[in-house]
């Protein structure tokens, strides 16, 4: 199981959307504002009047199988538009029932 | 959820939300009425009072002067003008606009009321009249006839004005020119003289014999019936066989001693209509009533009409007001229609996307359409106003559309998808579309609160604008976005053919930027050249001033004129009618624009009211002349009543005065005049003056006509009785003067009764026994003996010269020489000259002159506006200070302003226009207009900065990528304004000022704010960035300091 945290701007929610359902992700956890700077030189997405774009952020947890397609797909919507950002960040998850 | 999200989301709901008001606006449409101009509350009263025998000088004090002082004092009153004649006293109370005039009209009533036992006895109750938009005559009818003249008037009562009167919303409908029905009973002084009989006599003899009795009520068996006497004439003949008196045993009948004529009134006014004799029907229309509905229902009833009438009795139309309006509006439909075409090819040019222009198109008449709804609601009217007031709006509520669109198209481009970009970047721009609406409101709500005149016609221009700018703001953030998400593509696919096409523009456009940025790089590296360059070319165009006229309100041209000709007084009327005629045969063959022509010569009976009020006398001609289309000839109506006058004063040496008047008179009519008002209490000095002042006036180019108000003074003949020999005889001045009366004026016997109607019988000498100075003083008079005297042997007959009517504004007695501005020439220059002539002429000092007339409303109205401009300008920057939250931002902006002016003078100057009210009007929208290309750039370069640009590169990076959107919001409002500023049609002239206004005065700030705004811009900002910097240096010293 990993955790997979998507940062992305507003914009792309359908294409994220698309994306997990292709992958046959069901379950997510969805912030729709949140603000953000990236660090490799795209544009901020700071909701101010000098960057006023939006970030929405998104956590999902994943069986390892899929994490690899599902992070290639992400790439191919990131580079429709390098400079608004799509960030996917694998972490280590657990499931655990009591 | 924001409302352009949902918009975006739920785009069915968005798009009924917008048919239904589409539907509701155009169901209003429908159901709006059609008018010339917004109906304006009335602001006049005017109180007549009659006063029969008294002098104008006797009636000026018991009567006029009483009146003044109690009305003067009633609230909300600008002037009070009184004017007194023999007989009667008319004072007009003149408010300010806007009261309440039927509260004014209690006023008025309760201070009569008041002063009611101060009046002299005889006089008559006083009568209050209103007038208004609303009695203007919506239609009048020429009605020319030949065999049927002497019956004309009953034919037309019964067959004309009594149907014409039925038609819904037709107010009063009235005949004039028609001679009315008189039985005359002519007799002959010698024959009455022989028999011992008087006039007053066979008044009397002739009433007894036309009575019918009631005879009270008679029991018949079980029934009761009423008996009845009845002796009245069924025929006038039947008069000629009663028997007035007896003579030596033998009966004298009236057809002994005189002849009856069933005829017309005696002195009464004809009317010509194209050289034949008619009268004419006046129609007025009901308060609120629907003009051009009615004119159209009257002009279909007409022919019907036209059939029971006898065959030589033909109608025409001398004015029908549903014409002019007609090709008013479709004059005006057609601007709004080339303006919103015009507008559409610009955002096509510059967006060069089919979609996008199409969302456009469909948005600009969305928001037009809910000023119908608002129309409808407050009662208004379609009209010149308010179609204008359209026209205006276009260029400027497309603003919105364009920048939402603008913004969504870029980030289309960026590769977001277009139900996403429309959503982020309307939220992006929606504060900036929302704060220069707000620039817009602050200019356009205070329009609506203008005062005088001018405020009436503004009301209505500063609702519309206020209202379509906020539903096309909404549409901005709502419908717009959702066109969008649903329209455009995110792969542009263009077709070929235009893509080709476009593919030039889009170079071009391209080279355009690069220019300006380079452009922009040398200003910011000379900013004080620029700034130096800029204050003096707004210097400069200061001395524009010298040479841009002003004016008050446009000439229009609505193709009438109107002519008061006076022959030297107490002229007969057969010699005014030979000279009317000999003018109207000479104007008919020079002037080929007059389509028809009526005049009207002769003195208006005494019981007609509206004939008293206007200008009458046997000396007097007043004409009305229909010319030709303004479309459809050459000359202008100013220059056709230039020639007009030009003739009258070459060829007719005899005419001692006339008027030539344009239009319909008013502060918007046809004519621009100066008023030289000449306040005194002394005829003969005043009189003097005037005359001067007419004459130095009439030599200044520029005037085309002076008259002067006060009229000649009238020669008459008067009959002075000697009371001792009155006595001796038994007689008093009044029996004696009644005497004298009914035999010249006529003594009014009984009613002639004739299917329903009344005509007077009446009973004095035969016309051909009074026509010398001998036959006045053969008159005999009998006293109560029944002994007789002649009047010479008790009075002495001599000539005299008859005061003149007083006309007093204001409580003073006034005389006004007015001056008509000629073509071409403007107020200003007319008022600089009329003060210089005022300053050649001496005038004593108990005497005041003092310049009114369209310059007094042109002064008034100019300084109600100047105020409103200040007040626009603090709220203009109130709402960019609180927008850009500083001080500075706004302040920089607002430079932009100052240029506005200049390019207002400059394109008056060029374009020979005169600075009225409509061009400052103009003046005032660019206030908040101008100050958004300013918001665009300053707003962009802010942001660069926060980006952290240093100011050089935030200024040109800007500048470079705003230049499009700048360029295109102003290129919809200058083109907007073109079709106003050029249009030639009819009405067309009002607005032409405030087109070139807007127009020029957009296109120099623009191009001045371009590079202005930057250079102050960057100066101001490197200084506060050097003060920062200065500050922080002294904190860190001063903490250096502390820690050592």
């Amino acid at each position: 199981m990993k955790a997979l945290f998507i940062s992305f701007y507003q914009a792309f929610y359908d294409e994220v959307m698309e994306v997990l359902e292709k992958n046959n992700v069901t379950g997510f956890t969805f912030w729709e504002e949140v603000r953000g700077r990236g660090s490799r030189g795209g544009e901020p997405h700071l909701g101010s009047h000098a960057w006023p774009t939006l970030n929405s952020a998104l956590i999902t947890f994943v069986p390892d199988g899929v994490v690899d397609t599902l992070l290639a797909d992400l790439k191919k919507v990131d580079e429709t538009a390098p400079k608004q950002g799509l960030r996917a960040f694998v972490l280590e998850a657990e499931e655990r029932t009591a | 959820m924001s409302i352009y999200q949902s918009a975006v989301r739920k785009p069915v709901t968005t798009a009924l939300v917008y048919v239904a008001l589409a539907v509701i606006g155009i169901f209003s449409l429908t159901r709006l009425s059609v008018d010339f101009l917004p109906s304006m509350s009335d602001n006049t009263i005017l109180v007549m009072t009659t006063y029969s025998g008294a002098s104008a000088a006797d009636i000026e004090n018991n009567v006029t002067k009483v009146l003044e002082s109690t009305l003067s004092s009633v609230s909300d009153l600008k002037h009070i003008t009184t004017s007194t004649k023999e007989n009667s006293s008319l004072v007009m109370l003149e408010f300010e606009y806007g009261i309440d005039i039927t509260e004014a009209t209690n006023d008025v009533r309760d201070k009569l009321n008041l002063i009611a036992d101060y009046l002299p006895d005889d006089a008559n109750t006083p009568v209050i009249f209103k007038f208004g938009t609303d009695d203007i005559p919506v239609m009048i009818l020429s009605v020319q006839a030949r065999e049927s003249m002497n019956g004309l008037y009953k034919i037309l009562d019964d067959r004309v004005a009594s149907p014409l009167s039925r038609i819904k919303g037709v107010g009063t409908v009235s005949i004039s020119g028609a001679p009315v029905r008189e039985i005359q009973v002519y007799c002959d002084p010698l024959k009455l003289e022989g028999y011992n009989l008087t006039v007053e006599g066979i008044a009397s003899t002739i009433a007894y014999e036309n009575r019918n009795t009631p005879g009270g009520n008679l029991d018949i068996g079980s029934e009761t019936l009423t008996i009845r006497m009845e002796g009245e004439f069924q025929d006038p003949r039947e008069m000629e066989h009663i028997i007035i008196g007896h003579f030596q045993g033998r009966s004298i009948f009236l057809k002994d001693v005189a002849r009856v004529e069933d005829t017309i009134q005696e002195r009464s006014q004809e009317t010509y209509i194209d050289s034949v004799q008619g009268g004419s029907i006046v129609i007025q229309k009901q308060a609120g009533a629907n003009t051009v509905q009615i004119c159209k229902k009257i002009i279909e009833k007409l022919p019907e009409l036209e059939q029971n009438l006898p065959s030589d009795i033909r109608i025409g139309i001398i004015m029908d007001s549903s014409d002019n309006i007609n090709r008013v509006i479709n004059s005006l439909i057609q601007t709004i229609m080339v303006t919103l075409i015009l507008v559409v090819f610009i955002v096509l040019f510059f967006l060069g996307r089919w979609r996008a222009t199409l969302i456009v198109a469909i948005v600009i008449p969305v928001s037009l359409v809910a000023s119908f709804i608002y129309l409808l609601i407050s009662g208004n009217t379609l009209n010149i106003i308010s179609l204008s007031s359209l026209s205006i709006a276009i260029g400027m509520v497309v603003d919105d559309a364009i920048v939402a669109l603008e913004n969504i198209t870029t980030h289309i481009e960026r590769g977001t998808k277009p139900k996403s970009a429309a959503v982020y970047a309307t939220n992006e721009v929606s504060i900036s579309i929302i704060a220069s609406t707000l620039t817009l409101l602050a200019v356009f709500i205070p329009l609506t609160m203008v005062g005088g005149m001018a405020g009436e016609i503004f009301r209505q221009l500063g609702w519309i604008v206020a209202i379509i700018s906020s539903v096309s703001t909404i549409a901005a953030l709502t419908l717009t976005p959702m066109m969008s998400s649903q329209l455009l593509r995110l792969k542009n696919r263009k077709t070929k053919g235009f893509d080709k096409f476009y593919g030039h523009i889009e170079k071009a456009l391209g080279a355009l930027d690069a220019v300006y940025a380079k452009a922009l790089n040398w200003t910011v590296r000379h900013r004080i050249t620029v700034i130096l360059t800029a204050t003096a070319l707004f210097i400069v165009s200061l001395f524009l001033f010298n040479i841009v006229p002003t004016e008050f309100f446009p000439q229009q041209d609505n193709a009438r004129l109107q002519m008061t000709v006076k022959l030297p007084i107490n002229t007969r009327s057969e010699i005014t009618k030979e000279l009317s005629f000999r003018i109207y045969e000479q104007f008919r063959r020079d002037f080929p624009e007059i389509e028809a022509m009526t005049f009207t010569v002769g003195q208006a009976s005494e019981d007609n009211v509206y004939g008293q009020l206007g200008d009458n006398g046997s000396h007097i001609m007043t004409g009305n002349i229909r010319l030709s289309l303004k479309t459809e000839r050459e000359r202008s109506i100013q220059e056709i009543s230039d020639a007009m006058r030009e003739d009258l004063r070459r060829y007719y040496p005899e005419i001692r005065t006339f008027d030539v008047g344009a239009g319909m008179g008013g502060p918007t009519g046809g004519q621009t005049t100066v008023d030289l008002e000449i306040y005194g209490n002394d005829f003969t000095t005043t009189d003097a003056i005037a005359a001067q002042l007419a004459d130095l006036m009439e030599s200044v180019p520029g005037t085309s006509q002076v008259t002067v108000s006060r009229d000649e003074y009238a020669p008459e003949y008067l009959v002075n009785f000697d009371r001792e020999k009155l006595a001796e005889h038994g007689l008093n001045i009044s029996t004696a003067s009644q005497f004298v009366r009914n035999r010249i004026n006529g003594a009014t016997a009984s009613y002639y009764r004739e299917e329903g109607d009344e005509y007077y019988i009446k009973v004095r000498y035969a016309p051909e026994f009074r026509q010398t100075l001998e036959d006045v003083q053969n008159i005999l008079i009998y006293n109560s003996q029944g002994e007789s005297v002649r009047v010479r042997d008790i009075a002495a007959i001599g000539e005299t010269m008859q005061p003149p009517t007083i006309d007093r504004k204001d409580r003073e007695r006034i005389v006004t020489v007015t001056c008509v501005a000629a073509k071409g020439a403007a107020l200003s220059d007319l008022v600089e000259a009329a003060s210089q002539q005022i300053d050649k002429v001496d005038i004593p000092p108990e005497i005041m002159v003092s310049i009114a007339g369209s310059y007094e409303d042109q002064q008034e109205s100019f300084k109600d506006l100047a105020m409103l401009m200040i007040l626009i300008l603090i709220l203009v920057y109130i709402v960019m200070a609180a927008q850009f939250e500083s001080f500075t931002s706004p302040f920089i902006i607002m430079f932009s302003v100052p240029f506005a002016l200049t390019g207002v003078l400059a394109g008056l100057a060029v374009s020979g226009t005169a600075l009225g009210i409509m061009s400052m009007v103009g003046l005032m929208m660019l206030f908040g207009i101008v100050v958004k290309n300013g918001i665009v750039l300053i707003d962009y370069i802010v942001l660069c900065r926060e980006r952290g640009m240093s100011i050089m590169e935030a200024v040109v990076t800007s500048g470079r990528s705003r230049l499009r959107p700048i360029l295109m919001t102003a290129m919809t409002t200058i083109f907007g304004m073109l079709p106003l500023a050029v249009g030639r049609g009819v009405g067309a002239e009002m607005w032409n000022g405030l087109g070139i206004t807007v127009a020029s005065g957009l296109t120099i700030s623009t191009l001045v704010t371009l590079f202005l705004i930057p250079a102050i811009y960057s100066l101001s900002a490197e200084r506060a960035d050097k003060r920062k910097q200065r500050k922080a240096e002294r904190r860190q010293r001063r903490a250096l300091k502390e820690t050592n």
